[in-house]
């Protein structure tokens, strides 16, 4: 427990690890636009690819990759079903009552689900290769524009890093609560969901109090450090662009590029790529 | 002017001073005592402990040292400005720092030396001026090794280490810990009487500690013994250990080495007061 990080920070180092948070942070927006982007089978393939070589890069390997997907398993298979059985498409190939299967519907499920899989696939390799702390900043970073309309984005900042480093302490003191009243006799993995949430009262009372009390004592922490002394605060760590970011950069762009190009298949370049791929 | 005189002016300059001091909570139609009539001075350089028992007004008087209260009778003046202008206020509390009891809840960030630079950074130091002050920090209470790292899987002692650091990157000239050792093992107690030692012995910081252990006071400079909200004794340790009725008075208890002393006097032996054990073996071995 005393190890537990928000997130899944997975500590190596790697060419991605190493890549300003900011630039990170951007080009997962930028993915996330480039799976949207995607609509042929042809530019999912172009995606597959770069989440592969974004992972190879990241040295994240594949289990930690799929573990990711573990998650969200139930919402994959849901929503593969939903639109398998209820896609108006043409060519139908069984029907019963208003479910119907047809070619349309299967391919446009697979492509739903490869859709989930790569966002979550892409974007998990964020909280992969950044610690919170250095996410908090890059976010910092990236809102700072939003002081010029008196976004207190520096505040924000502190509340989230406070955040982050009180959720292990808390999650302590659940364990510490729970076996307190256990020895008590409290059960709390018996009986039916309405006494199980029931049981839980006896531990949320006793760890509001003991946030609040932390709460005082860390604001006057908070003072004695001089917090808000002045308007003109100092960063101790400075986030740099560098080469590698602009090289993220760049295969982002290119992938991006790729993915279009492929959806439009080359604006008919390549005719016999459109006779063989007809299908999709 | 000559050096040594300078040195002997600096060490006698006050850097603390309270003036009939008098303050109360007020929670509503509820009144609570606080402290009431303290007059001292603290001079740079000493190492001043108080000592009561909980609810002694001990507390109550280290916030009123830094500006956290405001006294509601008297002043108290921190390095010649008034706690209570309000503009002023940073400067008090950037040079009279304050560690608290629990150091959990006086860290802010999840990596050890960005928790240190964050007072600094907070007091608009160049960047370049807080890399140095981390490191000088962290190496002042022997934590250099820990600075990537997590607060989360240091021991009591060493978390509380860090959030002295954390004070001292703001280069105050006055270090109050305020019951900084009750939540400690007794090695993690005895890792921060080390470092306030060493920083008192050192580099000269002028350490104002507050506690209810009677042996942390033994090698204090003065000892203020306080008991409902008043100073009921003070003066060096072994002026302040015995007197031994206003000790019991205020609830607390001497070392070992003072009580064997004492036994040992009404006992009929010759032996003089010692509060430390290595003196009370001495007076022993003398008799």
């Amino acid at each position: 427990m005393k190890d537990m990080t928000l997130g899944q920070y997975y500590p190596t180092d790697s060419f991605t690890h190493r890549m300003d948070p900011r630039a990170k942070l951007v080009l997962v927006i930028a993915f996330i636009v480039m799976v949207f982007l995607a609509e042929s089978f042809l530019s999912y393939f172009a995606v597959i690819v770069c989440v592969v070589s974004a992972a190879l890069v990241s040295r994240i390997p594949l289990s930690k990759m799929l573990k990711s997907i573990k998650a969200i398993i139930m919402l994959l298979i849901f929503t593969g079903i939903l639109n398998l059985l209820f896609y108006n498409g043409e060519t139908v190939l069984w029907s019963w009552w208003r479910i119907k299967i047809s070619v349309e519907g299967i391919i446009f499920s697979i492509k739903m689900v490869l859709r989930l899989v790569l966002l979550v696939m892409g974007t998990t390799l964020l909280t992969y290769t950044t610690t919170p702390t250095s996410l908090t900043d890059g976010m910092e970073s990236l809102l700072t524009p939003l002081k010029y309309i008196k976004v207190p984005v520096h505040d924000i900042a502190v509340i989230m890093s406070i955040a982050l480093r009180f959720i292990p302490i808390l999650s302590e003191e659940v364990d510490k609560i729970m076996m307190a009243q256990k020895a008590r006799g409290a059960s709390f993995d018996t009986g039916g969901l309405l006494s199980r949430a029931k049981a839980l009262l006896p531990i949320l009372i006793p760890l509001f109090v003991s946030a609040f009390r932390r709460a005082d004592e860390l604001a006057l922490a908070l003072d004695a450090r001089c917090y808000n002394a002045t308007p003109n605060r100092t960063r101790y760590k400075v986030m740099k662009f560098g080469l590698r970011d602009l090289a993220g950069a760049i295969g982002m762009a290119a992938f991006i590029v790729l993915v279009v190009a492929l959806n439009n298949n080359f604006w008919g370049a390549y005719e016999t790529v459109q006779s063989v791929w007809w299908l999709f | 002017m000559n050096e040594e005189v300078m040195k002997a002016r600096a060490a006698d300059e006050v850097v603390i001073k309270a003036d009939g001091v008098k303050y109360s909570y007020r929670s509503g139609e509820r009144v609570s005592r606080g402290v009431e009539g303290i007059d001292l001075e603290i001079r740079r350089g000493e190492f001043v402990v108080f000592l009561g028992r909980n609810g002694s007004g001990k507390s109550t008087l280290a916030k009123l040292l830094n500006g956290f209260l405001v006294p509601d009778e008297g002043i108290v003046t921190a390095l010649g400005l008034d706690t209570a202008d309000e503009d002023r206020i940073y400067d008090v509390r950037s040079k009279v720092g304050m560690v608290f009891q629990n150091p959990d809840n006086q860290m802010v960030a999840s990596v050890i030396e960005s928790d240190v630079a964050f007072g600094p950074e907070n007091l608009g130091v160049p960047r370049e001026e807080i890399e140095e002050r981390v490191t000088e920090a962290l190496e002042t209470v022997g934590m250099s090794e820990y600075r990537n790292g997590s607060p989360n899987k240091l021991s009591g002692g060493q978390k509380q280490r860090v959030a002295i650091a954390s004070i001292l990157a703001m280069r105050p000239e006055v270090i109050i810990l305020d019951e900084s050792t009750a939540m400690l093992d007794p090695k993690g107690r005895r890792e921060i009487m080390e470092t306030i030692m060493k920083l008192n012995r050192e580099k000269g910081m002028t350490v104002i500690l507050i506690t209810h252990y009677m042996d942390e006071a033994i090698e204090a400079d003065r000892i203020f013994v306080m008991d409902s909200g008043r100073v009921t004794a003070f003066g060096t340790p072994a002026e302040v250990f015995a007197a031994t009725e206003a000790i019991a008075a205020a609830g607390l208890e001497l070392p070992v080495a003072g009580k064997v002393s004492l036994e040992l006097k009404k006992m009929g032996f010759d032996v003089p007061f010692a509060i430390t054990d290595e003196d009370l073996a001495e007076g022993v071995c003398r008799s």
